[in-house]
This record gives structure tokens, sequence and C-alpha cells, in this order.
């Protein structure tokens, strides 16, 4: 790869905010400017490993928060599987009045995403109620896809009528500010669509997959929970790309990505932003980003010209038009 | 999570374990902290996908070993590995108590690899300590030879005494500073035994996925309710705050 002057020095080597002649990795997401297309999936960063990630991320996104303080649920939480892992956390947390009082330590000079959970779409409106007297955040993640909670979570998106009673209620909390939607795969495009039409502003697709390991030997459930990893990355970019051709509000993509080509194929599916979860266990998402910054540097493009810039067409289940077929 | 790479500067065998020593300048090690550990290879590699945690053995302020058992994949190739991938030194090591007296180090299997490291620290700070090992059988106790003046017990009666670790301990009472590694329910034994007025730090045992506090996957259950991460308010707690 070509090394451009722009690309030298800098701990990430690369260029920010469209500065020179580096590749440019600024993106908007519903209105706000973030400096590269790359969130944390929320519930993967910790406050003590953020010393590492300066320059690397857009938006900082802590771990979900609820009402009231969560214990979280009984180990073991996390077990391997191939290319992944499966997690039952449980929403761990310390409740958003704690929450609220730890925030500044999330602020890392980028703007800032909370993500919320409640029981109850009661429990969504006031948790919006509430964060929508606090100016440090940029906007709200609604969590409405944890497979590992009794009440609420993916309950929330059996179905398009659930998730417009739940945005319905936080979007009449939050005014002035993006409210982003986070839904699980199944039955995706329906509950996207409401989404929209309830008022939200983005949609982050998708959370973990429900999933299960089992340990034959000891013939116990390891961990029934949510897999995330690498293996889930083919179902998060049909479901992203489904949802960006029916909707028009931005997507954020996420779900196995590991690597600046991942990256840049959610954004070719549609996404505007993707979040980095998983792998920020495993790699330094640095390395993420810098493979993302030569990819764009190859293909003479900046981020934000990537959003579903796919070439070829659609795929469709008819098999495409005949004319369409004879442009290729 | 940042990575290092780093070259395999020796291999050996200790019966049913191996050893692995690589350089690491990089900053200190306190006994009973931990890296996360794999063969190098990432990201072609995604299965095994994870890393693995691992208590350092032993460093001498240039060569850091661990010591494991292939129990799976993960360990497999790192067992098979000539270059592996280590993160800086992780979690919260034994806080050393050098004016209790005579301590004692009890550990469990694989729970013995941080006591080398201790157990150094210990001598230098001129600190009398006694160490208690309990393995399953004869191959994993070969490790004990590592460790000058241990008291063995096996489960299998085949080294040492018949039993588990505190069989070979006999009584903790008598010790101020008690410091321990191994299994949770060893662990669990060991809190129990101690004396009341002892300083007693265990070093737990969990399925971790980070290593770094993000995920919530290693918590241990505290005593007044809830949960803390074994990998940055630990791996070492004190016994009293456990609800074990």
């Amino acid at each position: 790869m070509r090394r451009g002057a722009g690309l030298q020095g800098g701990s990430s080597g690369v260029v920010v905010d469209g500065r020179t002649d580096g590749p440019n990795l600024a993106v908007e997401l519903c209105g706000i400017p973030l400096r590269t297309p790359l969130i944390p999936a929320s519930g993967t960063l910790s406050k003590e490993a953020l010393g590492e990630v300066e320059g690397i991320y857009g938006a900082m996104l802590p771990k979900t928060t609820t009402p009231v303080a969560r214990a979280g649920n009984p180990p073991p939480r996390v077990a391997e599987t191939p290319a992944g892992m499966v997690n039952s956390i449980g929403l761990q947390n310390p409740g958003v009045e704690r929450f609220l009082q730890d925030l500044d330590a999330f602020d890392i000079g980028v703007p800032i995403l909370v993500s919320v959970a409640g029981d109850t779409v009661a429990d969504f409106g006031a948790l919006c109620e509430r964060l929508a007297e606090d100016d440090r955040f940029s906007a709200v993640e609604l969590n409405l896809s944890c497979p590992n909670v009794e009440c609420g979570g993916l309950a929330f998106c059996a179905g398009p009528a659930s998730v417009e009673e739940v945005v319905a209620s936080c979007r009449s909390a939050v005014s002035g500010k993006p409210i982003l939607a986070k839904l699980t795969n199944e039955g995706v495009v329906e509950n996207a669509r409401a989404a929209e039409g309830a008022g939200a502003d983005g949609l982050t697709i998708m959370n973990t997959i429900p999933a299960l390991t089992v340990d034959a030997r000891a013939r116990k459930v390891l961990v029934r929970g949510g897999l995330s990893g690498p293996a889930v990355k083919p179902v998060a970019l049909r479901a992203v790309y489904d949802v960006s051709s029916v909707v028009g509000v931005p997507v954020v993509g996420s779900g196995g990505v590991v690597s600046g080509t991942d990256v840049a194929e959610f954004m070719l599916a549609g996404a505007t932003a993707v979040q980095v979860g998983t792998a920020s266990f495993v790699r330094d998402p640095r390395e993420i980003l810098d493979e993302f910054a030569a990819y764009l540097q190859e293909v003479g493009l900046g981020a934000s010209e990537l959003t579903g810039a796919l070439r070829d067409i659609r795929p469709t289940m008819t098999g495409g038009r005949a004319d369409d077929i004879l442009t290729r | 999570m940042k990575f290092y790479t780093v070259q395999v500067e020796e291999r050996r065998e200790l019966g049913s374990y191996t050893l692995l020593r690589y350089r690491w300048n990089d900053g200190s090690v306190e006994p009973g902290q931990f890296v996360m550990a794999r063969a190098a290879g990432y990201p072609v590699t995604l299965d095994p996908f994870l890393a693995r945690p691992f208590s350092f053995y032993d460093y001498d302020g240039e060569m850091a070993s661990l010591l494991f058992e292939v129990r799976g994949r993960g360990t497999e190739l790192l067992d098979l590995a000539s270059t592996i991938e280590v993160t800086a030194p992780l979690g919260k090591g034994f806080a050393i108590e050098p004016d209790l007296g005579r301590a004692a180090l009890l550990g469990g299997g694989i729970g013995v690899a941080p006591l080398k490291v201790l157990g150094r620290r210990l001598d230098a700070l001129g600190v009398p300590y006694d160490v208690f090992l309990g393995f399953a059988d004869a191959g994993f106790a070969v490790v004990a030879q590592e460790f000058a003046g241990a008291q063995v017990a096996t489960m299998d009666g085949s080294v040492g005494t018949h039993g588990t670790v505190l069989d070979a301990a006999a009584t903790l009472e008598d010790y101020r500073a008690i410091y321990s590694c191994g299994p949770n329910p060893m662990l669990a034994a060991v809190k129990l035994a101690a004396g009341e007025s002892s300083i007693c730090q265990l070093s737990v045992e969990e399925r971790m996925g980070c290593g770094n506090g993000s995920c919530n996957g290693c918590v241990v259950p505290v005593r007044g309710g809830g949960y803390v991460r074994s990998c940055v308010e630990g791996p070492v707690f004190r016994a009293e705050v456990l609800a074990w």
C-alpha cells in the first residue's frame, strides 16, 4: 500500500476530520459528526480499558443502563464457540443515577451515546425522561434486544407493535436528541420499519443472536445467552443490507466485525457507522481502524462515500428484471 | 485489547504441565497478576477465538513464564507455538503482607502457578513461608519439585499425603498471612480453614472473555450481594469479600 504523507506519524497512522490527503474517515450519524465510523458496541468497553482507545472511535457508547442497579446473571456467563462467544451477562450495571455520576469517565473527546434498557415501556420512557435533562450525551440507543434478561429484552422485538410502542414512548420523552433503536435479527425488516415510523432517527442492527452452549461431559447447560463474534457476521450483514434498503434513517451495523474489511463490508451493505464489540477482546481495535483506512486509501474513497456504495444490482427474490441483468 | 507478539524462549514439560518462557521488558509483574495469551496467528485463527487467561508463574525482571495444562484447542496450539501473543500484565495481584510473620502459600492443581512468583517476592522481602500443594495425581505433582520444601498431597495418594492440599497443611490457624490459588471449591475450603485473625487472599479461577473489565463475563459473587469482575477487581480477593 502506498503510504501518503497524511498516513505518517500519529499512533494510529490515520487522518481524521478530512484534513490533508489521507483517507477521510469522518461520517455523520443522525446529524452527529463522527471522526471515524467506529463505535464500541454497548457492553464491550469498560472505563478501565479507555486508556487504550484514544483516536479510534467516532463516538463512545457505554454499557446499557437501566432504571435501577442490576446484579446480572450468575456465572458462568461466557463460553467460547467457533469464531465467537456466547454471553449471558444479564445487563449488570449500577443503575442510571450512578451511571450519570460516572459518565464523565467516558468523555474522551468524542460524542457519547447512551444505551438504555428497561423491563417495560414505562421504564424506557422514564429513563429517557431522566436522561433528557443531561446534556453530556448526544444520542440514545434503545436496547430492545438483550437476549439475557427475564423481563423486556428481546420481547420488545417480538413484533412491530411493541417496537412502535416503546420507540414512540421514548421519542416523546427525548426531544431534540436522536434516538437509535437496537434491534435483533429476527423480524428485523418489519421491526425496523416500525421503529422508523415511530420516530427513531436511526437503527442499530443487530444484537447478539440467542444461542446455547452445552457441556456434554457434565451434561449441563454451560451458557444460554447471545452469540457474538465473527460467526454472526454474515447474518448481521444480511440484516443491515435488507433494512437499509427499506428505511430512510441511518443504520449502524453491528455483528462480528473483526477487521477493517469487515467495517467496509458493513458500510457497503448500507451502514453509516459500525460497532466493534467482541473483537475488541481479541484485538487492538486500532488495528481495525488502520486496516479500514488502508482500504479507503486503496479504493480512493472517503468513509462517508462508502455507505450503500455496492457496485452490483441488489439481488431480489424474483431474480431481478431482464434489463437489470443486461446492464451488469 | 492490545496484544504483543513474543517468541517462546523456552518450553519445558513439567509432568502434565507445560512451562513457557518469554521475554517481557514492558513494565513490572506483580505476583498474582495474569495475562491473556494465545498462539500467534490472529486473525487467521478465529477458532479458538478468545485468548486464555494465565497467572504469571514466574518473572525475574526479564523473563516471564506461564504454566498451563493442555485442556483444549487454545492450550493445544499454545503448546505447539514458537511465537505467542500476550497482553500486558492484568488484574490485581496479591497484596504482600510483610509484617505478619510466617506465611502459608496453598496451591491446587494449575493454581500453584502464581505461588512461584509470589515466593520469589517473599524471598526478596525476607518473609518466611511454607508451601502446600495439592494435585490430582503424580503426573501433575511433578511441578512440586520447583517449590523447595513444599508439602504435597495428591487425591489418589500417589505422592505425598493422600487427600487435598488442606490435608497436607494440617492446620492453618497459626498463619496470619495466607495466600492461595486453585479451583474455587478449594479456595472456599481454605477460607473456612483460615484463622479468624488471618489475612487470607484468594486468587480465583473464572472463565474470561476479555480480561480488561469490558465484558463482565468473569464475575464472582461478593458478600452483600452482586458480582465483581475477577479480571479487574481480582483475580486476587480478600477471602472475606467473597460470598462463598
